[in-house]
């Protein structure tokens, strides 16, 4: 039996979903009985972190009745997170709880680890003695943020299929996992009215911040940019970013050195990628200004479309007319340009 | 080739050869046949006819005794719908794992003779196997199937069930081990303290040195040291070094300098795992172990998407190849050494035709040699076909 206080801590486990079964708890218990407030209040307060603070938060979890309220807020703060109906918003609260997870997770034995990991089905291989963690690539591939050098396949030591990862890693990993598993929860349901009824107000609220906060971003004066004259691929990778995908390394560094091209300075385009959901300013504003040439001996030119094309990058389904005739991202941005100046 | 035309009559006896193949020959077609999508180009034909899905086996060879095509293809994926027009509506089930070894995209190759070239593509053929599929990534030889495409190459799939789902920028991930890009210099080689000094009650570093993993550690840092002690024997043994060197694209003043820091006792240390600081020869040694230990898919311009593309088409099995009469086909793993697809593959019959070459050719194919001169010829057809796939002669 897993303790209680495990259960509200990770309450995402199959074991804490069983424990709300088992107490025979049902929707409207949750939304109307008192004795449920503070798990309602909690509930808000897990999203309200999540959107903010891109973590979930901690509460105490001294007492049983802590540890049940904590347990409980977890199921409600779903269910409100798919009725604020926001793509963007449900992706930045999946990361806010998969980064609360991890947070507590690199305290826990690898033991437990180890033991969770076998929850997402990950293929990992975990010698106590030894205390060396394998996990099978295929399982590495689909959770590991490759998009960073040093998280890169080959930049791991993988042998017979495995790779050795340490307890961070596994970690890290396992908040990959969840938070693929949250998205993909949050996707597949639609919002319950009753939930709606009970959270309205606090529904209209978040709803408003994100409106907001997507204001913003879209009303954010880019430099001399002119969105509309970007390359498909560009606005494809752009769009991604800002919508909280996961973006390849290439992706990114083909974005970055092109807009560094059209003479954005670091402050610019940092505000671009300042809305993706796992957005660390100091790290981001490292990696722009190495491209840029600005910490780096080297400032990179932007791959043409050959490359693009080689790296994945290319998006076949959306390229136009004008991608045909040009061999580089940077000639059809000038070239719409230039067609917009011989329409005046 | 410029401007080389073939004529009509050369096309129908393309297609009349092709013809034959196919009404005598019985063709083993792919696991889950029912889910694959199938195209062809045609003889003289424009573009491809594609989406086109069979359900009963005996509908496409029906298919190819009748229409003959030139290209045959299948797709690496798997859909719930392979004939749906669009690939929205497909519905994508899975792929196998796909590498493309043709020797278009190995540097230089163009120089060489086919057979060269052939040979090139064989041994980065056994780097890929060896080296990364069973060995780095463990898969199970029943896993890896391997052919020849019937042209300049060989495709190897991998059939794991573990690896159908990947997505393309996982797959990308796998080419990039692959193909070595992206390691880092610094998890190769790291620093190592040698001595230290003491200061006011602290330890300072007082010296340094690089060292480098030992050659049994997994992954890439074993197979960069591997190839570093390769590449100090292959040097020291040489009787020309310099001359080696150059081979490795040192440059002749670069190459005595070199030479001249790879000291007896150096390349003991080397050996040893502790690289000198000198950035030469650290640079040197890790680009070439690189470039000796990674498969050359390419030198940048790649068959690469055809790993990460998880919606290819792909030669089908046992069908032919259209620029060269080939058959594509299957081989066993422990039968790569020994392929010989001018021996091997060449299916076509040796009734005797008549053409026009272009130009003098020298080939040696099923065990005879042809020494040609241009102009009229009379050839068995398997050559003819070859000679006319490539555009060299036309039937008269």
């Amino acid at each position: 039996m897993v303790e209680l206080s495990t259960l509200s801590k990770y309450s995402f486990l199959n074991a804490s979903k069983n424990y709300v079964k088992d107490n025979g708890l049902s929707v409207e218990e949750l939304l109307d009985d008192p004795l449920y407030e503070r798990a309602r209040t909690t509930g808000i307060e897990r999203l309200d972190n999540a959107f903010n603070n891109r973590d979930a938060g901690n509460r105490s979890l001294a007492t049983e009745s802590d540890c049940i309220m904590e347990l409980l807020s977890y199921p409600i703060a779903r269910m409100i997170a798919v009725c604020i109906e926001d793509v963007y918003f449900k992706r930045r609260y999946a990361l806010g709880e998969a980064v609360h997870a991890y947070k507590n997770l690199i305290n826990e034995p690898t033991s437990f680890l180890f033991d969770i990991s076998k929850e997402f089905n990950l293929d990992v291989k975990y010698s106590g003695d030894t205390n060396k963690i394998r996990i099978y690539f295929v399982d590495y591939l689909r959770n590991a943020p490759t998009r960073y050098k040093e998280w890169k396949m080959i930049n791991r030591g993988l042998k017979n299929g495995y790779i050795q990862i340490s307890h961070r890693d596994l970690a890290r990993i396992i908040q990959e996992a969840l938070r693929t598993r949250i998205n993909e929860e949050l996707d597949s349901k639609s919002c319950n009215k009753a939930i709606y009824k009970t959270f309205s107000s606090d529904i209209k609220r978040i709803q408003n911040i994100v409106l907001i906060h997507r204001k913003n971003i879209e009303a954010a004066p880019i430099g001399k940019l002119d969105i509309t004259k970007l390359p498909p691929c560009m606005k494809t990778i752009l769009a991604s970013i800002q919508a909280g995908e996961n973006v390849p390394h290439m992706g990114r560094f083909a974005l970055v050195s092109f807009l560094n091209s059209l003479k954005l300075n670091s402050n610019e385009i940092l505000k671009l990628f300042s809305s993706a959901p796992d957005f660390e300013e100091e790290r981001t504003r490292y990696q722009i200004e190495h491209i840029a040439g600005r910490t780096s001996s080297t400032s990179y030119t932007p791959p043409g479309c050959e490359k693009m094309r080689t790296y994945g990058i290319c998006p076949v389904d959306k390229t136009d007319d004008l991608c045909k005739k040009k061999r580089h991202p940077l000639s059809y941005y000038k070239a719409k340009w230039s067609q917009e100046k011989n329409k005046k | 080739m410029e401007n080389f035309i073939t004529s009509k009559e050369s096309l129908e006896f393309l297609k009349d050869a092709f013809r034959k193949y196919y009404e005598n020959n019985k063709i083993e077609l792919p696991d889950r046949f029912g889910r694959r999508e199938f195209a062809f180009v045609f003889f003289g034909g424009k573009g491809m006819m594609r989406h086109i899905g069979f359900e009963k086996k005996i509908h496409l060879t029906n298919f190819l005794k009748e229409k003959s095509p030139c290209h045959t293809y299948y797709s690496s994926a798997y859909y719930q719908m392979p004939d749906a027009a669009t690939m929205q509506e497909k519905n994508w089930m899975g792929a196998e794992l796909i590498f493309d070894l043709d020797s278009d995209h190995i540097p230089e190759a163009e120089k060489l003779g086919y057979v060269e070239q052939l040979k090139i593509v064989k041994k980065e053929f056994y780097k890929l196997v060896d080296d990364f599929l069973l060995n780095d990534f463990g898969f199970d030889k029943k896993y890896i199937e391997l052919y020849f495409s019937g042209g300049r190459g060989y495709h190897c799939h991998v059939k794991n069930p573990k690896i159908l789902s990947l997505d393309s920028n996982e797959r990308r991930e796998i080419v990039d081990y692959i193909t070595g890009r992206d390691l880092k210099d610094s998890l190769v080689f790291h620093e190592q303290v040698t001595g230290t000094k003491r200061y006011r009650g602290r330890s300072y570093p007082s010296g340094k040195t690089l060292k480098m993993p030992t050659p049994d550690e997994p992954g890439w840092q074993g197979r960069i040291s591997k190839g570093i002690i390769e590449i100090v024997n292959e040097i020291k043994k040489s009787e020309d070094p310099i001359e080696k060197l150059k081979e490795y694209g040192v440059k002749q003043t670069d190459a005595k300098k070199l030479l001249e820091d790879l000291s007896e006792e150096r390349v003991t240390r080397i050996k040893e795992g502790r690289l000198d600081q000198s950035k030469t020869i650290r640079k040197f040694f890790l680009n070439s172990a690189l470039r000796k230990t990674a498969v050359s898919m390419s030198a940048g311009e790649t068959d690469e998407p055809v790993t990460c593309d998880i919606k290819r088409l792909i030669r089908l099995p046992g069908s032919l190849h259209g620029k060269t009469g080939f058959k594509v086909e299957k081989i066993a793993l422990d039968k790569l050494h020994d392929f010989d697809p001018l021996e091997d593959v060449v299916v076509l019959s040796d009734d005797l035709v008549k053409v026009e070459l272009k130009q003098p050719f020298n080939i040696k194919m099923k065990g005879e040699e042809f020494n040609l001169g241009s102009g009229e010829q009379e050839l068995p057809a398997y050559l003819a076909v070859f000679l006319i796939g490539r555009k060299m002669a036309n039937i008269i």
